[in-house]
């Protein structure tokens, strides 16, 4: 399974390494991180992992493979 | 357990300290006030919302009557150490929970009784406890908890309001609460701030800000209480509030990112060396952050940051809490600026908190730091190995340890994987590994080296005892007392889990062997060592094994109370019935079927089957199929009885040396079974085959010749047994019948009848009743002569007439039988021939007259009568009377 997830503003360098097994690049306003998602327990995993540094997910979607 | 008094137990109890810029937001309270009419309120907001804040404020300036604060953590998805926890918080914050609810000693699983008696208590309170859980996401997968403390809500009525925290719903069935009415729910559109709740809070801290600053600043955050915070801290120092404001709303980072590293970068280079290197712990103290910086300056920057609301919040005793939140983001900080340095925290933090004897939250930063030798090492040197086989830790030790690396060598991670493998009774690799951890013990007179002398031991005393062999276990454990005299007094009388289990396995070993002398010993000093969760089980499994003994020497009422003393601890201890050891059950169906008490012997029986021990304990698995065996000979189907022992004897438990006693019941069995179905020649020879041992198995042995006619080799039997006042009165019985029986086919009546005189009077105390019924046709015969003796012994002349020896014979002449009496029916039955009334039958039953009545009803039924006089004569044709 391949996701993107949108997260609202720019995160910085540092933060994108508490995602380390995500690509990331920066939209206006957002910041777009993408890769492979394991299975469901990662994808949960993911949200709380966001929740835990206080970022906002504005969109997550999973890619056509 | 942790004691009352752990710091970190306390932190987990308090209710959260608010600090003096904290907003109070009338909206949010009237919310509050609102919940206090229905059972249950969620708080539900993302990380940083500001839920804790929210409901502790309340609590501490509203004081809505008795409440319980607990902080939910990860290891509480277990529900018996979730409501050991609540039950904990309960009396922590002086709810004063009566004992007789107890507290659950297993983590999977609560017994459903314990929750029914703290509803119920909770239920008849005159006024309401609030019970807070926070963090509750944390056990949010957890569907037992939720079920569970729906059903506490459900059935404490008007005396419980539960307040949930949570970062997302919990899997309660919120719809019925809703549709009820039944649910406040505030959540992050309710705790986002407003505009001129910003405005506020900036006031607070002394920042001049327009309202215009205070509404884009709302808009940026979206509210977020975090944020707002952490922007305040980083404006506070900067040189232009307003315009670090400006900077901040121009800026597209997100929030938490850009704000924590401003707020970071304004402290000096000290304070944030401490907060990314303290991130690697939910809890601090100013010695351990020492440790952990390699400095001495914690105290004061700990308190500088609490005075500054950043960051920590005290919790007592001098420990500090950092914000989940910032921890997780200071974490990814740390991995940036350090990278490589968590391990190496890690590994102090746990040497750290072993020294301070904090062995539970030690464990898991050895384990992080990727040190095996050293959280084995730990466990191994706090005596605390025992807490791997039994307790509430158990299941999260054994999974901390599951994660241990193959590479990790040493007498201590073999002792781990030894214990691990014997728990699930995996003896042969148990044993290999305990063998390697043997070769390597450490040498030397030092606490260490004991201590993992002593663990080494005892785990050869639950080696042994699964094995089924007691002189290893005796040996192990004189090793165990030998390295236990080498340790200091308190350091071992703070675990007594570990020598309870090892008691018990000893006494259980010794049982197996048949020295039932020294397992009596040996399991009443289980059941003495120290009372407590973490040797509940211990107690349980003593208490049912002594049951077992008395049972077996023959005395009832002893074996009763003793079984009913281990159902009595595994219901405290909330051990569910498929943790218990079943050994009591067993004990209380073999005492009802002396007494051919059969329905109740049968319910014993199921719920003895229904324990995880009939599959995996040697004796209690061949017990009950003993016993099932002798239900089949009571209910006169002798052949059933005899293909079960059969199935028995075709797939032998695994167990390395043979129990004498264990096959000597095989025998006694298999030879009544014979007995039961005119075959005394089989009986005789199963006897043959199997050298009898102990009285019980002589009487029946000499019972088994008398009825193949060799009555001098049945009287030579029983002449050799040992002095009377060392049986029972169950072997006693047996072997006075037996003698009775012999002495009357020799032609002695008269002294025949004195024995049975004997008989019938050691017998009466207990109602034992099944010895006669099994007796065969003479005794009747011989009772028919003294009509006396009925007149004396009507507990046992109802039920001596419908013989199940007979009853085969019966089936092949006429017509069908009719629906067996309960022994109570009998009873009533036989009164009713004496022409006894209702009252005075109900007098001489000590059972009230409406059960007399619903008794002849039974009857009556049963008997296809209309009237007593019927009733009696159908009987009488039927032969029940």
């Amino acid at each position: 399974m391949r996701y993107e997830i949108r997260v609202d503003g720019e995160m910085s360098d540092e933060l994108t390494t508490a995602f380390p097994e995500l690509d990331t690049f920066v939209a206006p306003c957002q910041t777009v991180l993408y890769g492979k998602v394991d299975d469901e327990a990662h994808l949960y995993g993911l949200l709380i992992r966001f929740q835990s540094l206080g970022l906002r997910v504005a969109e997550f979607r999973r890619l056509p493979e | 357990m942790t004691p009352d008094g752990d710091p970190v137990l306390a932190a987990r109890l308090a209710v959260p300290a608010v600090p003096g810029t904290f907003v109070r937001r009338d909206r949010l309270v009237e919310q509050l006030a609102e919940g206090a009419h229905g059972p249950l309120t969620l708080v539900n907001g993302p990380a940083g919302a500001g839920k804790t804040l929210l409901v502790a404020d309340w609590i501490t300036a509203y004081e809505p009557g008795a409440v319980a604060w607990l902080t939910v953590e990860p290891q509480d998805s277990a529900p018996g150490v979730f409501w050991s926890y609540v039950l904990h918080a309960f009396r922590h914050h002086g709810v004063a929970l009566p004992d007789d609810i107890g507290s659950p000693a297993r983590p999977g699983e609560v017994d459903h009784s314990l929750l029914a008696r703290l509803a119920a208590w909770l239920n008849a309170r005159d006024s309401r406890v609030t019970l807070v859980l926070d963090e509750f996401d944390r056990v949010a997968g957890a569907a037992a908890v939720a079920d569970e403390l729906h059903f506490v809500l459900r059935h404490a009525g008007d005396g419980l309001r539960l307040v949930i925290i949570s970062r997302t719903e919990p899997l309660l069935p919120l719809y019925r609460y809703r549709a009820a009415g039944e649910l406040v729910d505030i959540r992050a559109d309710d705790l986002a701030f407003r505009a001129e709740e910003t405005s506020a809070l900036v006031d607070r801290h002394g920042l001049p800000l327009s309202a215009e600053a205070a509404r884009v600043l709302t808009e940026r955050t979206e509210g977020w209480a975090a944020g707002l915070r952490l922007c305040t801290l980083a404006a506070q120092r900067a040189a232009d509030p307003e315009s670090f404001l400006k900077d901040f709303e121009a800026g597209h980072s997100t929030v938490a990112d850009f704000l924590l590293g401003e707020v970071l970068r304004a402290h000096p280079a000290q304070t944030q060396d401490l907060l990314l290197r303290t991130s690697i712990l939910e809890e601090t103290h100013p010695d351990l952050a020492n440790a952990l910086t390699g400095r001495d300056d914690a105290e004061p920057i700990l308190e500088e940051l609490q005075r500054a609301n950043a960051f920590v919040e005290p919790i007592g005793h001098s420990w500090y809490r950092l914000h989940p939140l910032f921890a997780e983001i200071l974490r990814v900080h740390l991995r940036v600026r350090h990278p490589g340095l968590e391990p190496e925290l890690h590994r102090t933090a746990a040497e750290w908190l072993s020294r301070a004897g904090l062995l539970d939250e030690a464990l898991p930063h050895a384990a992080d730091a990727g040190d095996w030798e050293l959280a084995a090492a730990e466990l191994i040197d706090h005596l605390a190995i025992g807490r791997l086989l039994t307790g509430l830790a158990a299941e999260r030790l054994d999974g901390l340890f599951a994660r241990m690396a193959p590479e990790a060598s040493g007498p201590a991670p073999d002792l781990v994987r030894a214990a691990r493998e014997l728990a699930r009774h995996d003896v042969d690799r148990g044993v290999t590994y305990l063998r390697r951890a043997e070769e390597n013990l450490p040498g030397g007179g030092t606490d260490d080296a004991a201590a993992a002398r002593l663990s080494c031991a005892v785990l050869r005393v639950l080696a042994a005892r699964v094995a089924g062999s007691a002189d290893l276990a005796e040996t192990a454990a004189r090793d165990a007392a030998e390295a236990e005299r080498a340790l200091p007094a308190d350091q071992v009388e703070r675990h007594p889990e570990l020598t309870a289990r090892m008691l018990t396995d000893l006494g259980s070993a010794q049982l197996w062997a048949g020295r039932f002398d020294a397992a009596g010993a040996t399991l009443s000093a289980a059941v003495d060592a120290a009372q407590g969760r973490s040797t509940a089980f211990a107690r349980h499994e003593a208490l049912g094994r002594l049951a077992l003994i008395d049972f077996l020497h023959g005395r009832p009422g002893r074996a009763e109370a003793h079984a009913r003393g281990a159902i009595a601890e595994a219901e405290q201890s909330g051990l569910p019935v498929s943790e218990r050891t079943g050994m009591a059950q067993l004990v209380l169906a073999a005492v009802a079927i002396d007494r051919d008490d059969l329905t109740p012997a049968q319910g014993h029986l199921d719920q003895a089957a229904a324990t995880s021990a009939a599959s995996r304990d040697p004796v209690v698995a061949v017990e009950l199929a003993i016993l099932r065996s002798r239900m089949l000979v009571a209910r006169g189907d002798p052949r059933a009885a005899l293909l079960a022992l059969d199935d028995m004897a075709k797939q032998p438990l695994v167990f390395a040396e043979p129990s004498p006693w264990v096959s000597d019941r095989i025998a006694m069995a298999t030879a009544a079974a014979h007995l039961a179905d005119g075959d005394p020649k089989a009986a005789v020879k199963v006897f043959e085959e199997q050298r009898s041992h102990s009285p019980e198995s002589l009487a029946a042995e000499a019972r088994a010749r008398v009825a193949a006619g060799d009555r001098e080799r049945a009287l030579g039997i029983l002449d050799e047994l040992p002095e009377p006042q060392d049986r029972g009165p169950v072997i006693e019985v047996w072997v006075l019948l037996t003698r009775a029986q012999a002495v009357d086919a020799l032609g002695d009546a008269a002294a025949a009848e004195s024995l049975v005189l004997r008989a019938l009077t050691a017998a009466r105390p207990h109602h034992l009743r099944r010895p006669f019924l099994e007796a065969g046709p003479w005794l009747r015969r011989l009772m028919l002569h003294r009509p006396s003796l009925a007149r004396e012994h009507a507990w046992l002349t109802s039920t001596l007439s419908p013989q199940p020896a007979a009853s085969r014979q019966r089936d092949e002449s006429v017509g069908p039988s009719p629906e067996p009496l309960s022994t109570r029916e009998r009873d009533v039955l036989e009164r009713l021939a004496q022409l006894m009334s209702t009252e005075e039958i109900a007098a001489d039953l000590h059972l009230s007259v409406n059960t007399v009545k619903t008794h002849l009803k039974s009857i009556y039924r049963k008997l296809s009568a209309t009237r007593r006089g019927e009733a009696v004569r159908r009987a009488r044709e039927l032969g029940l009377l």
